[in-house]
């Protein structure tokens, strides 16, 4: 677990340099937030966006040429992916409250009323929506590298024209789950598909030779 | 006498290229040169010893432990120098320690500051903006800083000046000098290793053409010489790695084949000349 | 002691070592009980290999110039010593062979070169 922290802030350390890129991925949502009046809209714009910074720690260390890197130092290369896996959550889970607590502020402010069922749904779509981007990215990336591998740049791109177009044919109003099961479904298909996601990592990972 | 390395019967096969069955034992507070032209297998070695390769059989252990079992444990007392650095290059040099020293438990942050002075690296330049020379220097001040015992080097001279060459060798010469640490030094330019190794591997072809000591791989030939007239069939076979030329010849020769010419010029050869030859189409096994 | 290594002068660089520390010994610029340059210490100045040196201390230590004492490094042994003394005895044979062939050589007879070392031997008394 120490490892897997240190490979963590490891990967903070690489990406370092797109500091500024990745604020502004952040902040870029709210305003179309505001523009579609939509908190859900926002929150799913925020999701794509960070989800595609999530490429840069591989673009980098595939620039640098750091595999070497990481082939001497003294960690398992399961920490190394584990690492790689709990910075692209903690990256994820920033951008979520980032737009949790600032997109509402901003729609109050234009006369959108923002309930709390509004916030549990947002954060329930976008944790899943982040998470169905990057379960699929990031074993891509380690397959193939963030050149060979950039279709997955776009996947969350794909996938938010998707949402933008099947989101409001959606019966959502009509399906009346309660906020506890919602939640609960929400928590578990994130387990379930990380969980695989990293297995296949892993694996990719333990059979590259660097 | 303890060794920091042990490599036994170590083999590969990849892509077209085959490392057969390698084994060579490096004692604590030596130098040992890997040598070879390109091609010869020393980056594959040196990948194999460090497990960045997967070995298809042979065994490796490193500083008494096994390189694959005990790979982490390992790990935390090599430090590898590459031709070319394996950090991000937007990294400063203040960054490249707060990457690395968490992963290290003996990282000292004095003895890193105490390095980069030493070697003229300010802490806030870019690794990008240092010249090869520095770099190679940065990868060395890490591996210091953490204490390494064993020190692998892989090809670190290629593309550097001789000025940055040389300081590597003084600092070499200084790491071994308290017989607690020992060098791998892979390189295809051997003067580096002509006055400093101790011992030398020679892979030729992905196998092991000799491993020992320095002083007796160099005393194993001579360099001769001689006009074209002194160059009867038995001096043919015996040379390897013949060049003539309308106003004589010169090849090497096992020391032991050169009684049997009394009146041959013969000079001690370097290490240099004994790859050369050796690769001219002069077969010879130790 | 000062030591001078050449690259080019074809003699291996243990035996230049072996050679110029002798020299030494044998000048007296290097007295009794001192101690050589620690073996890994001339290694990393001369930039030479920590082996080379090793030799080079090993078979002064065989011909009985210097003692080699586990741990504290090498120590010069007194010119009384019967190893040192044996090798001393052994070089003034060899010399005197030298310049008995060339004696020979030259057309002299045994009381000429008798003649001849007493010359000398006076000679070198005066420098003493």
């Amino acid at each position: 677990m120490h490892n897997t922290w240190k490979a963590a802030r490891l990967d903070l350390a690489l990406v370092k340099p797109y500091g500024k890129v990745i604020c502004f991925t952040l902040l870029l949502p709210i305003a179309f937030a505001a523009i579609n009046r939509s908190l859900l809209t926002g929150v799913s714009f925020a999701m794509c966006f960070v989800a595609m910074t999530t490429a840069y720690p591989f673009a980098v260390e595939e620039r640098s040429d750091m595999a070497r890197l990481y082939g001497i130092l003294p960690v398992k290369k399961r920490e190394l992916v584990l690492g790689r896996y709990l910075f692209v959550l903690a990256l994820g889970v920033l951008a979520l409250v980032v737009s949790l607590v600032v997109q509402p502020v901003v729609l109050r402010a234009l006369g959108e009323p923002v309930v709390g069922m509004d916030l549990l749904q947002a954060a329930v779509g976008g944790g899943i929506l982040f998470t169905l981007y990057t379960v699929f990215q990031l074993p891509g990336y380690y397959k193939f590298g963030s050149i060979k591998g950039r279709v997955f740049l776009y996947l969350p791109v794909a996938g938010f024209l998707f949402t933008l177009l099947l989101f409001p044919r959606l019966p959502l109003g009509s399906v009346s789950l309660s906020p506890v099961l919602l939640v609960g479904l929400g928590v578990v298909l994130v387990i379930v598909l990380y969980a695989l996601s990293i297995w296949c990592s892993v694996r990719t990972m333990e059979r590259k030779e660097l | 006498m303890t060794n920091d390395l042990e490599v036994r019967n170590l083999s590969k096969t990849f892509g077209g290229f085959r490392l057969h069955d390698i084994s060579f034992t490096l004692p604590k507070g030596y130098i040992m040169g890997l040598i070879g032209p390109n091609g010869a297998g020393k980056t594959t070695t040196i990948k194999l010893i460090l497990n960045m390769l997967r070995r298809d059989s042979g065994q490796v252990t490193i500083l008494g432990r096994d390189n694959v079992a005990d790979e982490q444990r390992a790990k935390a007392e090599v430090g590898v120098v590459f031709d070319t650095n394996y950090f991000s290059g937007d990294w400063t040099a203040a960054q490249v320690e707060g990457a690395l020293s968490g992963f290290y438990p003996n990282w000292s942050t004095r003895r890193f500051a105490g390095l980069l002075a030493r070697f003229g690296i300010a802490p806030a330049r870019k690794v990008k903006e240092l010249s090869k020379g520095m770099q190679m220097k940065l990868m060395l001040a890490c591996a210091f800083s953490y204490d390494a015992r064993l020190l692998i080097l892989d090809e670190p001279t290629s593309g550097l000046d001789p000025v940055s060459r040389e300081e590597l060798l003084q600092i070499l010469a200084e790491y071994i000098e308290d017989g607690e640490h020992s060098v791998l030094f892979s390189t295809h330019i051997t003067t580096d290793l002509e006055r400093t190794a101790d011992y030398i591997t020679y892979l030729r072809d992905g196998e092991l053409v000799y491993t020992g000591g320095k002083e007796e791989f160099v005393d194993m030939f001579r360099l001769v010489k001689g006009g074209r007239e002194e160059l009867s069939p038995r001096l043919r076979e015996r040379v390897l790695g013949l060049r003539t030329f309308p106003t004589g010849f010169e090849g090497l020769m096992r020391t032991q084949d050169v009684g049997e010419f009394p009146g041959l010029y013969a000079e001690p050869a370097s290490i240099h000349q004994i790859v050369v030859f050796t690769n001219k189409g002069g077969d010879f096994d130790a | 002691m000062k030591l001078i290594l050449s690259n080019v002068s074809g003699i291996p660089i243990y035996q230049q070592i072996k050679q110029q520390v002798k020299a030494a010994i044998l000048s007296g610029q290097l007295g009794e009980g001192e101690a050589l340059p620690s073996l890994r210490t001339l290694a990393k100045d001369l930039q030479i290999s920590v082996l080379t040196v090793t030799r080079a201390y090993t078979e002064l230590e065989q011909e009985g110039f210097v003692k080699n004492v586990q741990g504290r490094g090498c120590f010069v042994l007194g010119r009384g010593s019967q190893r040192l003394q044996e090798h001393l005895k052994y070089r003034a044979k060899t010399c005197l062979t030298e310049g008995i062939q060339a004696g020979k050589l030259a057309g002299l007879s045994r009381e000429d070169v008798h003649h001849l070392l007493d010359i000398l031997w006076e000679a070198s008394a005066d420098d003493e």
